[in-house]
């Protein structure tokens, strides 16, 4: 066997934690961006199946509230650290009822946009449909954006989440896709690469296939959000103290003739 | 020649990182590599927390199987055919994912190698649905009773869809 090993490995595979920044840091030069540090949560199987098993699932009916118990499971399974199979079998195990049910017809949104991706390939990064309202949108992720400056503190929030921590509430996705696409009329791929870029359980699938059902290109109608759903799904985080020109406070009826041009 | 004599290595890729992989499954005792690919990084910003995260998980796989682990930074189908040809290798295993990636490597690697035998194969999934899809409603009407029981409807087809 030994001749056959020539080739030295460019990396060795048991870097313990307080190494890894630095040495994959070198060996990845040029190849990252921002700086070398560890996940907000650690990888690979073992710590996947240790999350698995400390998440009861309990409060689950509450997953849209961004103080809701959710499972955070998502990186693990976009890396196969964990399989869908033995996650869906741990919730019939451990939870109950509609709970139960929910959090099963959620993991199974990660089946089916798998299927779509298998289904269209490369299409899935590109408009499926046509968009469900005049849309104009531009390529570029406007600056402010990017460095969390726009003067809306829940804005800014969502922006800083996703690179501290490379994860968001699900609801904190939607609410950013819904800024971004209709009220800064940017095109949903410069979102989706911005995700891309810091989410650890960015993908093609989950990724650009929710960024088109928010934007109105893989679903029937453009998904929006008002200021009142967001101080109640946040617990009132950043409107109870807000003073900015909130571009969100109007009933749904005015926002969609103000966003989409048509009549509520 | 058996299965057993025939020299095999294993791609490991980011969609795969667990020795529940099928492909590692198969070749447990066979060498695996792993290639952070270098065109796509110096072509697509990721933040480093990523790609740390994709190393523990390669980590983690490296201490829980028998056979050799190992990590490379290049382009994906250079490595693996390098790879492939530094263990003297006839069969090279692979778990699918539906990326254009994917595709694109196995047609590089296949064109650079064409006596390796590529064994693909098929990801675990959720449901056995296989028929078109549009909408999640229509979909999840369709594998509701598999999601939620565990088991497909009684009358669910197993190939093709209604
Ligand atoms: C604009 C946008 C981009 C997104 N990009 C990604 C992405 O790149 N990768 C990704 O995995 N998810 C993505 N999602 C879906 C969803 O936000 C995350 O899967 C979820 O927030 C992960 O948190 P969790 O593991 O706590 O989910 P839980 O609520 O605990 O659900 C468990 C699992 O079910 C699946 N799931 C739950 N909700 C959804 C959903 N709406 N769509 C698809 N799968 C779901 C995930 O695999 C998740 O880990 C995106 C959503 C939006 C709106």
């Amino acid at each position: 066997m030994t001749d056959a090993l020539r080739l030295p490995p460019d990396l060795p595979p048991n870097l313990p934690d307080d190494q890894l920044p630095r040495v994959l840091g070198e060996a990845l030069t040029g190849l990252y961006t921002g700086e070398p540090r560890l996940p907000a949560r650690a990888g690979g199987r073992t710590a996947g199946l240790a999350a698995l098993h400390a998440w009861t699932g309990e409060g689950y009916a509450g997953r849209n509230f961004l103080s809701g118990n959710v499972s955070r499971l998502s990186m693990y399974l976009r890396h196969g650290m964990l399989g869908l199979r033995e996650v869906a079998a741990h919730a019939r195990a451990v939870m109950r009822g509609r709970e139960r049910d929910e959090f099963l017809r959620q993991l199974t949104w990660a089946e089916f946009y798998r299927l779509v991706l298998r289904q269209e390939g490369a299409r899935v990064l590109g408009n499926l449909e046509d968009p469900k309202y005049p849309a104009r949108w531009t390529d570029t992720l406007p600056d402010d954006v990017r460095g969390a400056s726009t003067g809306l503190p829940c804005a800014d929030a969502w922006v800083t989440h996703l690179i501290r921590d490379g994860w968001l509430h699900n609801h904190e996705r939607l609410w950013f896709a819904a800024y971004l696409v209709h009220w800064r009329g940017v095109d949903w791929r410069a979102g989706y690469a911005l995700f891309r870029e810091h989410l650890l359980d960015g993908d093609i699938a989950n990724n650009a296939l929710s960024w088109q059902w928010v934007a109105s290109t893989f679903s029937n109608k453009p998904y929006f959000m008002n200021q009142e759903n967001i101080d109640r799904y946040s617990g009132g985080r950043w409107c109870r103290t807000c003073r900015a020109a909130c571009p969100f406070r109007a009933s749904y009826g005015e926002l969609e003739t103000q966003l989409f041009g048509t009549q509520p | 020649m058996t299965a057993s004599q025939v020299r095999r290595v294993v791609w490991v890729h980011g969609d795969s990182l667990s020795v529940t992989d099928p492909a590692l499954s198969a070749c447990p005792d066979a060498p695996a590599l792993f290639v952070f690919d270098r065109p796509f990084l110096q072509a697509v910003p990721v933040a480093f927390p990523r790609l740390a995260f994709m190393y523990q998980g390669v980590r983690d796989l490296a201490a829980h199987r028998p056979g050799p682990t190992e990590l490379r930074v290049g382009a994906v189908p250079d490595e693996l055919a390098a790879f492939a040809a530094a263990h003297h290798a006839a069969e090279l295993h692979v778990t699918r994912n539906f990326t254009p990636d994917f595709a694109r490597i196995v047609d590089g690697l296949r064109a650079a190698r064409p006596d390796l035998r590529i064994i693909v194969h098929e990801p675990e999934r959720l449901t056995s649905f296989n028929g078109p899809l549009r909408r999640f409603f229509g979909f999840w009407k369709k594998v509701e009773r598999e999601v939620l029981h565990g088991e497909p409807a009684p009358d669910f087809p197993q190939r093709g869809h209604r």
